[in-house]
């Protein structure tokens, strides 16, 4: 206990966390977690921040960057939405990952030359968006789809009852009564 | 298991906000509040308003405290800020510098 340190499940901290050693968090951190040593992050928990450390091992959800130096692993509950950096990555099936991924080391090894031209700048904080788009869409289409059908019966139904027979009958009703008084 | 250790070597800038115990042996900057019992370890160090159900210094503290129960200052302790707490104990090598409200 004396070496790590714990964000309990009822616990939320909102700035940055940083130092030396390892932490568990199970509880809610909205900023930056950088520590020296391991990061483990809970099923119910979340980060909305970027996070670094050794090994990264995320079984909750976080909004930002994940930097391990020694590797990253998502278990099956994990949802992320940033880039990955590690020497080892980890995907285990289940798993919800939005992002790059770079296998190397987070300090900027050879291999990052090509990764970074592709896309200069991290975007942790978008990131959530385009997860809620999707999902937007997909409730929005079986809502759209019904209309269409309606306007064809209508219109067909309609065309047929057209021809104008009041407007004979009002000829001959008013005929007669011309003849009457002349 | 403690609910949240910020252990030593590890430091917080910010909110903390937690409905169960707290264990500084590390550094907290900003406000503490919590549910339930707070404590700052030999080696703590907290610049925080503080608001808990009590709280034991062993550390350091800076800052008001606001505890609903008891504020123990321990051998070692350091409290500079205003105590509103209905108990209030200080240890001898303890230190101590500010008002304290008892609500009496």
């Amino acid at each position: 206990m004396a070496e790590g340190s714990v964000i309990g499940q009822g616990t939320a901290v909102r700035g940055n966390v940083r130092g030396e050693g390892s932490i568990e968090i199970y509880g809610r951190v909205e900023g930056d977690v950088q520590v020296t040593g391991d990061v483990t992050l809970g099923e119910n928990a979340s980060v909305r921040g970027d996070i670094a450390g050794a090994r990264i091992t995320i079984a909750g959800t976080v909004a930002g960057e994940l930097r391990g130096s020694e590797a990253i692993v998502l278990e099956s509950t994990a949802q992320t939405a940033g880039d990955l950096t590690a020497p080892r990555i980890a995907i285990e099936e289940g798993a919800r990952a939005r992002g790059m991924l770079r296998m190397e080391e987070p300090g900027g090894a050879p291999a990052s030359r090509a990764s970074e031209q592709r896309r200069p700048a991290p975007r942790p904080v978008e990131a959530p968006r385009r997860v809620e788009a999707p999902r937007a869409s997909a409730m929005e289409a079986p809502r759209a789809a019904p209309p269409p059908p309606r306007p064809e019966p209508l219109a067909q139904k309609k065309a047929p009852p057209a021809p104008v027979v009041p407007a004979f009958r009002g000829l001959h009703g008013r005929k007669k009564k011309i003849r009457a008084r002349s | 298991m403690a609910g949240t250790v910020i252990g030593p070597g590890l430091s917080i800038e910010g909110e903390l906000t937690s409905q169960e115990e707290v264990v500084v042996q590390g550094t907290l900057r900003g406000t503490l509040t919590a549910k339930d019992a707070v404590s700052v370890a030999p080696g703590g160090a907290v610049e925080a308003d503080i608001e808990a159900v009590s709280l034991s210094v062993g550390g350091n503290v800076t800052g008001n405290v606001t505890v609903t129960e008891r504020v123990d200052i321990q051998a070692g302790g350091r409290l500079i800020g205003d105590v509103k707490a209905s108990r209030l104990t200080i240890a001898d090598g303890a230190s101590f510098k500010g008002n304290v409200d008892m609500d009496v």
